[in-house]
């Protein structure tokens, strides 16, 4: 896990943000190009390696959605390909249901507009409640870490993406 | 990238787009989808109870192109196969017909899986509620 060990933190799901930020900027002057001016070569071009490499791991570990995926990634898991099998039906039924009413709308059938109002609200409640309950699945493999705490945060994170395109599209046929 | 000539007439030209009743007892439905992309793929077999033949098959997919012409390659080769024929069908043979390219074999696979849900679908029912043969 080359973005903790770069920052020195344990891998865990839940981190401290303002903690986060404070290790970020004391290594990041640790790694400033300025200390290395005088250096060899080589080490030059480590400090910079490391620094680039801790400048990816700041972006991605302060946002917990991004964090989840690196940590899914680092454990072996592919988020997005065993899809199929990680979204429940009825989301799909709801899923379906709702690109038909987009696409009604989109045939110029403005009845469908109120069901996608109606649609965009759940579908942003189920967002929220998914952020909640990211919370705790988080907590819970810090207290046990290996793949089986991860199963269900890959699952959970494909029911967020799913949404949260869907989401893009409601927002861009409502405010049309 | 491009996409090929045959992926092209699907797209523009999809067969067999609908759907059909799904409480009916030799109606099979799958619905499949891939969240990585967003998309949703809801694909109809109607079965002859006595012959086992596939006698029509419906789709509609939300989705890019590939996945779209992917059900709909699936449902022109449905029909007229058994049941048994259809399962054998394999995400590979879509990818060969369409050429599809490498980013774009998940799509095939969604339509294998979309197929396979169906006749389980379609099995289930006849389980539950066996043709009065």
């Amino acid at each position: 896990m080359d973005y903790y060990r770069v920052l020195g933190l344990d891998p865990k799901l839940q981190l401290d943000l303002n903690e986060l930020q404070q290790l970020f900027y004391a290594r990041s002057r640790q790694l400033h190009p300025d200390r290395f001016a005088r250096a060899e070569a080589s080490v030059r071009d480590a400090a910079l390696i490391e620094s680039s490499l801790l400048n990816d791991a700041y972006r991605t570990l302060r946002d917990p959605l991004a964090r989840a995926e690196y940590i899914l990634k680092e454990n072996g898991f592919d988020i997005g390909l065993q899809g199929t099998k990680d979204v429940p039906p009825e989301l799909l039924e709801e899923v379906f249901d709702l690109n038909m009413a987009l696409e009604e709308l989109k045939a110029g059938d403005e009845s469908a507009r109120p069901q996608l109002s109606a649609a965009r609200d759940n579908f942003e409640a189920m967002l929220a409640k998914s952020s909640a309950e990211l919370d705790g699945l988080f907590a819970e493999y810090d207290q046990h870490p290996g793949p089986e705490p991860l199963k269900p945060i890959r699952a959970l994170l494909n029911r967020r993406r799913y949404i949260q395109n869907l989401l893009r599209d409601v927002h861009g046929y409502l405010s049309n | 990238m491009a996409y090929s000539e045959k992926v092209v007439d699907h797209y523009t030209n999809p067969r067999n787009v609908g759907s059909m009743d799904k409480t009916d007892p030799n109606v099979g439905t799958g619905m499949v989808g891939a969240p990585e992309c967003g998309d949703v793929m809801k694909l109809q077999i109607k079965v002859d109870p006595i012959s086992g033949i596939i006698e029509d098959a419906k789709f509609k997919t939300f989705g890019c192109g590939s996945a779209i012409a992917s059900s709909s390659l699936a449902t022109e080769w449905l029909k007229g196969k058994t049941v048994d024929q259809a399962m054998q069908i394999k995400n590979t043979e879509i990818v060969t017909e369409l050429a599809l390219p490498p980013v774009k074999v998940h799509c095939s696979v969604l339509a294998e899986d979309a197929i396979k849900a169906a006749i389980t679908d379609y099995k289930k029912k006849a389980v539950a509620a066996p043709a009065l043969v």
